[in-house]
């Protein structure tokens, strides 16, 4: 079998993991070596469906020992073609890529040949080489195999910048069923120990010059959402406690694909399941970037979030009582729970209302979406032209965003973390 | 009055030095490119030399009262290469004196939102060139890239390249301005290069970009394809130098 050929197997094999990101770490290049890492990340194309392509995203091999109900790859499914990579091919379509400015660096992922010590030795010694033999500073992202031994995720970590053990399924009960190889422990201790492993290096790294330098992009897992029946509040219960517990550093949601003759909930991996993805990447941004806690965003009474409205602007129409809000007297924080206000336009605001009080027309052209906002703030006292106070209901219709789920990608919520100009605001 | 300048950015900072010592009243004032500019007859022009001097004096007030922020904000917004640059310039500074310290921050300042605007658009395409500028080997082993960028970024590409490929030699040539950055892993030098023929390719090259064509192929979702998304993230204007193709259309660069 040629490169390519098994470069195309590999790559397919790979596409529907969603994480991707080059962002986290800020390594430096190595003396006569190449590559660097940058901290907000960088796309290097767009495949044809808008997503992002960052890293080489490909499997070590496609061959796998377990039969997880969910995965293309899994052993009794005859429809694929099996193949592998040598650490040595890996590494040379790295360096050959990375030189030509194609990508940001690898993500190495796996099925399990032999067992699982095994596989995680071949990923280790792909990232072993390109750091220590070719002083490659790129972005390496490989994933932790659940249930190998601890002493290998500790020693990969040394050269990778990120790794990811993914939790796949929201519960043991779920996990059991489509993943029976698969135990909910393995991904958790290994989860635990890279935390730990963490704080302790760069403990050192604070006390000695030279300490060695563990995953500086930190940790990431991913869950497969719609195959089984677990509601909304449940998956981001989960992702806090990721978030706060395990100090993870994103959780991706991946909407199911149905892959052979497993049956999955009626509904499932449609336009909904893209719709209903869309909501939780929305509601983990609440989580993760403005300050909200997964109990205020839903309740065990409502458990699932309302595919009409966006998260926030739904926690809003709950909480009437803090609004409207004065824009030119609120916090921070507070600034941030306005519908129709980002980060981005509220460190704007913050930073121009130094120089004195703002209008409607000043906020407009700092970025806030008024068509959103004006129904939540007041400027100088005054409410926006036009806005009288509305009932709940009535207000709830004339704030309906449901985009059209055939249009709809993760990306909606990920670009602005990788285009580094846009989050990053003023960053003269 | 219509002041002239030749264009540069020392020419930019040389004007408004004589504006500020001329004391005319803001509003018509404006400072404008020598060789575009059309005489009205109601208007008095004046044409300002370019002097290191002046400019350097204007750029050392720029950083004292606006720290380098300030300095970056109107050196990158220059390279938006808007035609109301001089103006913009001296309006922005006029209005950040006396807003004082911190004046970067004040977007509800229109001046000061304008030339902002500039630099965003700028560092934008910058952050999207260093993800999209594509390398091809040649045959004596220096890697050779062309652009074609919206606004004139090579000054701020290079030291990012420098880093990352700092163990090569490397050219990216902007064929629109006709410039080219030179690096020969030690130091970098951009000067004038006109469009270059023949460029002979290495053995491997044609192998490695057809591995990416592949790879990138292959990446993609079939049943989630759009391209409307993809050209919202990837406008078409940068896919003339890419070596996949994002629409398998024949590709201007083999
Ligand atoms: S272990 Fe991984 S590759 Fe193997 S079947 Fe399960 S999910 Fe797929």
């Amino acid at each position: 079998m040629t490169t390519l050929e098994k470069l195309q197997i590999l790559t397919d094999a790979a596409k529907y993991d969603v994480s991707c990101s080059s962002s986290g770490s800020e390594r430096k290049a190595q003396k006569g070596g190449m590559g660097n890492a940058a901290l907000p990340g960088i796309c290097h194309s767009f495949t044809q469906d808008g997503r992002c392509i960052s890293l080489l995203k490909i499997l070590f091999t496609n061959q796998c020992i377990y039969d997880c109900a969910y995965c293309i790859n899994r052993r009794s499914n005859d429809a694929v073609k099996r193949t592998a990579f040598t650490p040595e091919e890996v590494v040379d379509l790295v360096l050959q890529f990375y030189r030509r400015n194609y990508i940001e660096g690898l993500f190495l992922s796996s099925g399990i040949i032999r067992d699982v010590n095994y596989t995680m030795e071949q990923l280790i010694e792909v990232a072993k080489t390109l750091r220590e033999r070719e002083r490659f500073g790129g972005y390496i992202h490989i994933k932790g195999i659940p249930g190998s031994d601890p002493k290998l995720i500790e020693r990969a970590g040394l050269y990778v910048d990120r790794m990811s053990i993914n939790v796949e399924l929201p519960t043991t009960r779920s996990l059991r069923l489509l993943a029976p190889d698969k135990k909910r422990i393995d991904m958790i201790e290994p989860m635990k120990l890279i935390r730990e492993k963490k704080a302790s290096y760069s403990a050192d790294a604070g006390r000695f010059k030279h300490a060695p330098e563990f995953l500086p992009a930190g940790q990431t897992t991913q869950l497969i959402v719609g195959a089984t029946d677990e509601a909304d509040y449940s998956i981001i219960k989960l992702s806090e406690a990721f978030y706060g517990r395990m100090a993870m550093k994103r959780v991706y949601y991946s909407s199911y694909v149905p892959v052979g003759n497993f049956l999955a909930p009626i509904g499932a991996g449609g336009p909904m399941g893209m719709l209903r993805e869309h909501r939780l990447y929305q509601a983990d941004w609440l989580l993760r970037f403005y300050d909200f806690r997964a109990d205020e965003i839903l309740t065990p009474e409502s458990p699932n979030l309302d595919m009409a409205i966006d998260p926030k602007t739904q926690w809003a129409l709950r909480n009437r009582s803090f609004f409207p809000m004065e824009i030119n007297r609120v916090s921070f924080k507070m600034l941030l729970r306005i519908p129709g206000i980002g980060n981005v336009t509220a460190r704007r605001i913050m930073a121009a209302r130094r120089f004195g009080p703002l209008d409607f027309d000043m906020l407009k052209k700092m970025g806030v979406v008024m068509k959103r906002a004006k129904y939540f703030i007041l400027c100088k006292g005054k409410p926006y032209p036009g806005i009288v106070s509305f009932d709940a209901e009535h207000l709830r219709q004339r704030l309906i965003d449901a985009p059209k789920a055939s249009q709809l990608s993760i990306f909606d919520l990920y670009s602005g973390g990788i285009q580094g100009g846009e989050r990053n605001g003023l960053s003269l | 009055m219509d002041y002239l300048y030749d264009g540069t950015f020392e020419g930019a900072l040389s004007g408004v030095y004589v504006m500020f010592y001329d004391r005319k009243p803001e509003e018509d004032q404006r400072l404008l490119e020598q060789q575009f500019y059309q005489a009205d007859c109601l208007i008095p022009s004046k044409v300002v030399e370019t002097d290191a001097v002046r400019a350097e004096k204007v750029a050392r007030s720029i950083i004292k009262h606006f720290g380098v922020r300030g300095f970056r904000l109107v050196t990158t917004a220059y390279l938006a290469e808007n035609k109301e640059y001089g103006t913009h310039l001296f309006r922005f500074l006029k209005h950040a004196y006396r807003i004082g310290e911190g004046a970067v921050d004040c977007l509800s300042d229109d001046a000061v939102l304008t030339l902002y605007k500039h630099y965003n658009s700028v560092t934008r395409e910058v952050h999207r060139f260093l993800g999209f500028v594509r390398f091809s080997e040649l045959e004596n082993g220096v890697l050779y890239a062309q652009c074609e960028p919206t606004y004139n970024l090579l000054s701020l590409m290079v030291p990012h390249f420098t880093e990352r490929l700092g163990n090569q030699t490397w050219v990216i040539h902007d064929t629109k301005r006709r410039m080219a950055a030179f690096f020969d892993q030690n130091t970098v030098e951009i000067k004038p290069l006109e469009s270059v023929d023949g460029i002979r390719l290495s053995e491997w090259e044609t192998s490695y970009r057809s591995l990416w064509q592949g790879y990138y192929d292959s990446a993609a979702i079939e049943t989630r394809k759009s391209d409307k998304r993809q050209r919202q993230m990837m406008p078409k204007k940068y896919w003339k130098f890419l070596i996949e193709n994002p629409q398998n259309q024949p590709n201007v660069y083999k």
